[in-house]
C-alpha cells in the first residue's frame, strides 16, 4: 500500500479490486467471450449489492435502466456513445463499465481539438521507421488498435471535441471491424469482445457536431442530471466538505439549508419547473450543473472565509448566484427576474433575505 | 389430451382465471374451449346483460366496444365493461355463437353494482387499497420496478396454457390471502362471488354436466367460486339494493382505454396488446416484438425522418439483450420501448414520442350495428332539456331563443331566477362538443355580456353526434370538460389558452378553468411575442372583469394575470424597436396592459409606470411607441409640464431627423388630445422646431405632422388654431378657417409631389 499511496489517483480497476476479485470467484452465470464477469455481475459492480461477504459499493446512483441498457449494448457487440451535460458522470460510468468488463480501464484517448486520426488508429516511431523502414516494431498502437487486438473494450473520452474528420475515422473501424495497415501489407481483425466507449458533452461551448454516420455506429444513451432533490444535495455536500478540507477555505461548512437554497434554485432552472411541477419556470441558457453548485459554494465559502464572519450569507449567496445565473445573455436577465418575481417571493420567511439580496443585484 | 383439461377437479366446472384485457389468456381460453367443448360459457360480467350479447357477437360488431349502464336518476353514475378483440370474455362470446352454444354473464346484474355504487360514493375514500398496495409492493419486487412488466413477462408471454392457468390461479389466490377483508369492496366482492356461485349451481340444477361447463372470470374470484361456500339464497338476493338504470353497449377507442389505468379496466397499450394478439393467433412468440419495432421505424420514416434498416435490427437485438439480462427469452414493452429510444430515438424519447403513441395505442375506434346504442349521455341531454324547459326547440325549424343572464328579481325560486344562466351553460357546452343542434348569434353589447342569442334547430346529425361524445365523457357536462382540457393540452399559444378559459367561463365550468390556467401558467414562460401576450392579459382581463354575471370565482386567474403582465413588462421595452408597421400592433399591446393596469389593484401600477417611463425616455425606441407612452403617463397624470417641456424640445430638435421627431408627436398626439392642446408650451416648442427646419427637413416634418393630425377632428382642429392663433396673434377665426379648409388645387398637387418624396436613409 505504501508505494500506492503516492499515486494521486489509481484507476477504477486497482481502486476496487476487492469487489471484482469477489464478483468474479462468485460468478455462475454464462460470460460473453472476452468479458471477465457475466452481465448481471457488471450491473451488480455499477450498482451496488452484495456478494457473499463483500459488499459492493454502488458507483452510479439512480437510473439504474440506463446502466442496464448500457450493459446491454455492449453484450450485443455495439459501440456505445454516453451523452449528457457536463458533470453527469459519464466518464465515471464509462470507466468503471471497462473496469469490470476487462478489468482495464486505461486503455483511453482523450478527445481534444488537436486529436489526430493516427492517435486514434496507429502512428509510427519516426526515427526507427527512417531507421529500418516499416515493420511491426516501428509502429505505437493506439488504444483502440490494442482493444481490438485483445477482444476488450476501449474508451474515447469527450469524442465530440474532436474534429469531425477525427471522429469519422471511428466509422470504418465500428463497421468493418477491422484496421488496415497499408504500410505492412497488414489487415487486423477485432476480436470477439472488442468495442468502443464513447462520451459526448451536449451543452458545452467549443465542440464539434457528430456526423449522423457515426452517431448511426452507436447506442446513445442520455445520461441526465441527478434525480431528485436529495440526491444532489447528498452529492453537493460530499464534494465541497472534500474541496474545503484541500483549499483550507477557513469558512464553517454550508448549513444545510443553504446548500437546499442552491440546489433548489439550480434544479429549478435546469428542469424549467418548480420542484413540486407546478408551476413551469423559463429555464436560462447556462448549464447549471451539479458541478457549478459545488463551485459556487466553496466560492461563497471563500467570501464569507476571507471578507465576513466565516458564515455564508444571503448577500454571498446572491452574488455567486448572479454570476451562475446570468452569464452573457439578455435572456438569462429575463429569465431570472422572472423567477425572483413569480417564485422566490412567493415562498415566504425563509426566502425573503435572499430575495432581497438578489433583487437588489437586479435593480 | 392437452394438460389444460386435467386441471379441472372432478365434480366441478372448468374454472379458468384470466387478466382482463389479455391476448394470452383470450387465447389460451379459446384452446380449452375447443378441447372441451362446453354446453354454455359462464362469463363474469353483469347478469342482465345476457340479452346484450347477441349485439356483442354480431358480425357488425367491431371492437373495442363497451357494455355501459347507468342509473336514471342524477347524480348519474355509470359502470362500464370495456373489451378489446383479445379480451378473453369478448373471444368467450365470440366463440359461443361461432358454436351455437350458450353464454351467460354470471355476475350481479349492474342494477345491484349501481346501486352498491351509489352508497359507496357518499363515504369518504379511505387512502391506499390493500390491493393497490401489492400490486405496488409486487412492482417493487419485481426487477422491473413494475408490475405490469411482471405481468407481461410471465403471464402474457407464457406459451403453455397450463402455465397460464396456474399461473393466474396462484396469483389470485395470493392475492386474496394477502388482502382479505382489506378492500373497502370486500363484501361486495363476496356477495358477487355467492351470486356467481349460485349462478353456476343453477346451471348445473338445469341438467349440465361440470364437465361441459367453462367459467371464465378474473383469477381474484378462482378461489371465491371454487370454495365450499353456500351460495346465495332466495331471501339474500332479495335483500340486495337495486336501482333503475338504463343499460347499452356503446363504441369505445384504443386511446379511450389507455387512458384509464389499473387492474381489468385499462390496457396502457391496446395497439401493441393487438400485436401481441396476432403474435398467439400466428403462433410466433417474438411476433409482436419484431412488429412493434418495425412499426415504430415506419412511422418515423413516414414522417420524414430516417431511420434505417440497421437501426431496426439493432434494436431488436438490443430488446432481445435486455430481456436476457432479465432472465427471459421475450422482450417485454419496456425492453422494446427502451431499445427503440436508444437505437432509433438516438437516447432522446421526445425524438420517437409520437411513434411511440401511435404504436403502443393506435387510434382504433369500435364500432356497433345501427341503433343498438342508448347511451347515458344522450340521457342526460333528454333530461336537460326537460329540465331546462327546451324541448319544444327539439325541431326541424329553426327558433330563435333570447337569453337575459342576469338574476331575474320577480321570480321567486332561485331555480327560475337563473334559468337563462342554466340555459347558456348547457348551449355553450353543446356548442364546444360541436353538438349542431345549437348555434351561438353573436350580439352586439357594450361592455357587458348578459344578452345571449341562439338559433337551436334539431337534426339527425345532432343524435350521431351525441352518441360520439360519450367516447368524451358519460353526461355533457363531463364530455364538455374532457374536450377542453383536451384541447387545453393541445393548444400552442397562450392566445389558443385564454380562448379556451373564455370559453370554460361562458360554459360555467370552474374546474376546467383551473385546469386551463396551470396550463396557461406553463406556456406562458416560454411566451416572447409581447402583442400575443398583450392579447392574452387583455382577454383575461375581461373574464376577470365580467365573469360576475355568471357568477363563476376568477381567483384562479390573478396569479397567472400577474405573472403573464411581468413578462410583458420586462419584455416590452426590448420589443419596442420595430419598424412603424409592427408598431401599430405594440402600441395596441401597450393599450390592453395599460387597460388591464387601470382595472386590476393587484397589477403593480409603479412597474408599468416605470416601464412607460423608460419608454418614454429612450431614444434607440421606435419613436411612435416612446410618443405612445409618453401620452399614458401624460394621462395617468405622471407626467408634469417640466418633463413634457423637455422631451418636446429634445426631441423636437433640429439634428434629429424630422421624420423621428414627428413620429413622436403622432405617437404623443394618439391620446388624450384635449389636455396636449391645452398646453400652450407644446404648441410653442413645435412652432420653434419648424422654423428651425429648413425647406428639405420641413417637407419631410410635413408629412409626418399631417398623418398625425389626420384624424383630429373638425373641433380639435379649431382649438389647436386657436392656440397658434394667439402664439401668432393673428385672428383665431382666421387661422381656423385657413386650417379647415379643403385644399387648393395647387396644394394638393404639392402634396402629391411629396408622394414621391425620396425618403434617402428612412
Amino acid at each position: 500500500m505504501a508505494a500506492e499511496t503516492k499515486v494521486q489517483r489509481l484507476p477504477a480497476e486497482q481502486m476496487f479490486q476487492k469487489e471484482i476479485d469477489a464478483l468474479i470467484a462468485a460468478e455462475k452465470e454464462p460470460i460473453p467471450t472476452g468479458w471477465k464477469m457475466s452481465p448481471k455481475s457488471v450491473l451488480t459492480y455499477i450498482t451496488g449489492g452484495k456478494v457473499g461477504k463483500t459488499v459492493i459499493t454502488p458507483k452510479y446512483i439512480g437510473h439504474k435502466r440506463l446502466v442496464e441498457i448500457a450493459i446491454a449494448t455492449l453484450v450485443t457487440d455495439r459501440a456505445l456513445l454516453l451523452i449528457g451535460e457536463p458533470g453527469t458522470a459519464k466518464s465515471w460510468l464509462s470507466e468503471h463499465l471497462t473496469a469490470a468488463i476487462n478489468g482495464d480501464s486505461t486503455k483511453v484517448i482523450q478527445g481534444t481539438a488537436g486529436t489526430t486520426e493516427e492517435q486514434i488508429r496507429y502512428s509510427w516511431n519516426y526515427a526507427m521507421l527512417i531507421a529500418q523502414g516499416p515493420s511491426p516494431e516501428a509502429m505505437l498502437k493506439s488504444p483502440v488498435y490494442h482493444a481490438m487486438e485483445s477482444g476488450s473494450i476501449a474508451r474515447v473520452e469527450e469524442i465530440s471535441r474532436c474534429a469531425s474528420e477525427v471522429q469519422d475515422a471511428l466509422i470504418s473501424i465500428l463497421s468493418e471491424k477491422r484496421i488496415s495497415v497499408p504500410e505492412l501489407g497488414l489487415e487486423v481483425p477485432a476480436q470477439k469482445g472488442f468495442s468502443v466507449i464513447a462520451t459526448a458533452n451536449t451543452r458545452d461551448k467549443g465542440v464539434n457536431e457528430m456526423s449522423a454516420a457515426l452517431k448511426r455506429r452507436f447506442n446513445i444513451v442520455v445520461l441526465p442530471a441527478p434525480a431528485d432533490l436529495e440526491s444532489e444535495m447528498d452529492i453537493v455536500k460530499t464534494r465541497v466538505t472534500q474541496l474545503s478540507e484541500n483549499l483550507d477555505l477557513n469558512a464553517k461548512l454550508p448549513e444545510e439549508e443553504v446548500i437546499e437554497k442552491v440546489c433548489t434554485i439550480f434544479r429549478e432552472l435546469r428542469l424549467g419547473a418548480t420542484l413540486d411541477g407546478k408551476q413551469k419556470i423559463k429555464p436560462t441558457t447556462g448549464v447549471l450543473s451539479t458541478a457549478e453548485a459545488i463551485s459556487l459554494l466553496a466560492n461563497s465559502m471563500a467570501l464569507a472565509g476571507s471578507f465576513g464572519n466565516g458564515k455564508i450569507t444571503d448577500y454571498d449567496l446572491a452574488a455567486g448566484l448572479q454570476g451562475a445565473v446570468v452569464k452573457d445573455d439578455d435572456k438569462d436577465s429575463i429569465a431570472w427576474k422572472e423567477y425572483l418575481e413569480n417564485i422566490l417571493k412567493k415562498r415566504g420567511l425563509k426566502w425573503s433575505g435572499l430575495y432581497q439580496e438578489c433583487k437588489e443585484l437586479n435593480k | 389430451m392437452d394438460k389444460m383439461v386435467q386441471i379441472r377437479k372432478a365434480d366441478q366446472p372448468y374454472i379458468f382465471g384470466i387478466r382482463h384485457l389479455s391476448p394470452a389468456g383470450a387465447w389460451h381460453l379459446r384452446r380449452l374451449l375447443d378441447q372441451v367443448m362446453p354446453e354454455i360459457v359462464l362469463v363474469e360480467g353483469p347478469s342482465d346483460f345476457t340479452e346484450e350479447l347477441t349485439f356483442l357477437g354480431d358480425l357488425c360488431t367491431k371492437p373495442p366496444v363497451a357494455i355501459m349502464a347507468y342509473t336514471e336518476e342524477t347524480p348519474i353514475h355509470t359502470i362500464l365493461y370495456p373489451f378489446a378483440e383479445y379480451s378473453p370474455e369478448y373471444q368467450a362470446v365470440l366463440w359461443s355463437q361461432e358454436h351455437q352454444r350458450q353464454c351467460h354473464f354470471i355476475d350481479l346484474p349492474s342494477s345491484v353494482f349501481l346501486a352498491f355504487q351509489s352508497a359507496a360514493k357518499n363515504s369518504d375514500d379511505v387512502g391506499e387499497e390493500e390491493s393497490i398496495t401489492v400490486y405496488r409492493r409486487l412492482g417493487e419486487l419485481s426487477k422491473d420496478k413494475s408490475h405490469e412488466t411482471f405481468w407481461e413477462r410471465v403471464m402474457e408471454h407464457s406459451s403453455e396454457g397450463e402455465g397460464y392457468w396456474r399461473g393466474a390461479e396462484a396469483f389470485g389466490k395470493n392475492l386474496r390471502e394477502l388482502t382479505e377483508g382489506k378492500d373497502h369492496d370486500y363484501p361486495e366482492t363476496l356477495i358477487r362471488e355467492a351470486y356467481m356461485r349460485r349462478k353456476i349451481q343453477e346451471t348445473i340444477a338445469s341438467g349440465i354436466t361440470p364437465d361441459k361447463i367453462v367459467v371464465v372470470t378474473g383469477a381474484y374470484h378462482v378461489q371465491g367460486l371454487k370454495n365450499d361456500l353456500p351460495a346465495l339464497s332466495d331471501q339474500e338476493l332479495k335483500q340486495l339494493p337495486s336501482v333503475d338504470v338504463q343499460k347499452t353497449l356503446m363504441p369505445y377507442s384504443y386511446y379511450r382505454l389507455s387512458s384509464r389505468s389499473g387492474y381489468g379496466a385499462g390496457n396502457k397499450a391496446p395497439a401493441y396488446y393487438d400485436l401481441l394478439w396476432e403474435g398467439c393467433q400466428r403462433q410466433e412468440a417474438d411476433f409482436a416484438a419484431r412488429s412493434y419495432l418495425s412499426r415504430i421505424a415506419a412511422w418515423q420514416r413516414k414522417n420524414g425522418n430516417i431511420v434505417s434498416s440497421a437501426e431496426v435490427i439493432e434494436a431488436v437485438r438490443l430488446a432481445f439483450s435486455l430481456a436476457e439480462l432479465h432472465g427471459y427469452q421475450i422482450p417485454a414493452l419496456r425492453d422494446l420501448r427502451d431499445a427503440a429510444v436508444t437505437c432509433m430515438g438516438h437516447g432522446n424519447f421526445a425524438k420517437i414520442a409520437q411513434a411511440v403513441a401511435d404504436t403502443e395505442i393506435g387510434t382504433a375506434i369500435g364500432s356497433l350495428p345501427q341503433g343498438v346504442s342508448r347511451t347515458s349521455i344522450q340521457n342526460d341531454f333528454y333530461r336537460l332539456l326537460d329540465e331546462l324547459n327546451l324541448r319544444r326547440y327539439c325541431s326541424v325549424t329553426a327558433d330563435d331563443l333570447h337569453l337575459d343572464l342576469r338574476e331575474k328579481l320577480t321570480v321567486k325560486s332561485q331555480k327560475s331566477a337563473f334559468l337563462d344562466r342554466e340555459r347558456s351553460f348547457f348551449l355553450h357546452r353543446l356548442r364546444v362538443l360541436g353538438i349542431s343542434f345549437v348555434s351561438w348569434q353573436q350580439v352586439q353589447q357594450e361592455k357587458a355580456t348578459w344578452a345571449e342569442h341562439w338559433v337551436l334547430r334539431w337534426t339527425p346529425e345532432a343524435e350521431i353526434q351525441i352518441v360520439e361524445a360519450q367516447l368524451k365523457g358519460d353526461t355533457v357536462l363531463l364530455a364538455a370538460s374532457f374536450q377542453m382540457k383536451e384541447e387545453a393540452q393541445n393548444g400552442g399559444s397562450i392566445a389558443s389558452i385564454a380562448k379556451i378559459i373564455e370559453e370554460s367561463f361562458l360554459c360555467g365550468m370552474p374546474e376546467t378553468i383551473s385546469y386551463a390556467t396551470a396550463i396557461l401558467q406553463k406556456i406562458a414562460v416560454e411566451a416572447a411575442a409581447v402583442e400575443e401576450i398583450a392579447k392574452t392579459v387583455q382577454s383575461l382581463s375581461l373574464v376577470i372583469q365580467y365573469g360576475s354575471i355568471r357568477q363563476l370565482s376568477s381567483e384562479a386567474l390573478l396569479p397567472v394575470l400577474e405573472q403573464l403582465f411581468l413578462r410583458a413588462c420586462l419584455l416590452l421595452p426590448g420589443s419596442c424597436v420595430c419598424d412603424d408597421n409592427a408598431s401599430k400592433e405594440m402600441i395596441e399591446g401597450i393599450g390592453s396592459l395599460n387597460e388591464a393596469v387601470l382595472h386590476h389593484e393587484f397589477l403593480s401600477e409603479e412597474r408599468w409606470i416605470a416601464v412607460l417611463t423608460e419608454i418614454a425616455v429612450r431614444d434607440d425606441l421606435n419613436t411612435k411607441i416612446s410618443g405612445y407612452a409618453a401620452a399614458i403617463l401624460l394621462e395617468r397624470g405622471k407626467y408634469s409640464n417640466t418633463e413634457l417641456e423637455l422631451q418636446v424640445e429634445r426631441r423636437l430638435s433640429k439634428g434629429v431627423p424630422a421624420d423621428l421627431g414627428a413620429g413622436w408627436f403622432e405617437g404623443l398626439s394618439m391620446k388624450n388630445r384635449y389636455a396636449l392642446i391645452t398646453r400652450m408650451s407644446l404648441w410653442e416648442s413645435l412652432d420653434q422646431y419648424l422654423d428651425t427646419l429648413d425647406d428639405e427637413e420641413f417637407k419631410r416634418a410635413l408629412l409626418f405632422l399631417r398623418r398625425a393630425f389626420a384624424d383630429f377632428s373638425a373641433r380639435e382642429k379649431s382649438d389647436i388654431a386657436e392656440n397658434l392663433g394667439e402664439l401668432w396673434q393673428l385672428n383665431p377665426q382666421q387661422v381656423s378657417e385657413t386650417v379647415n379648409m379643403p385644399l387648393t388645387e395647387e396644394a394638393q398637387e404639392m402634396l402629391e409631389g411629396l408622394d414621391d418624396f425620396d425618403f434617402g436613409d428612412i
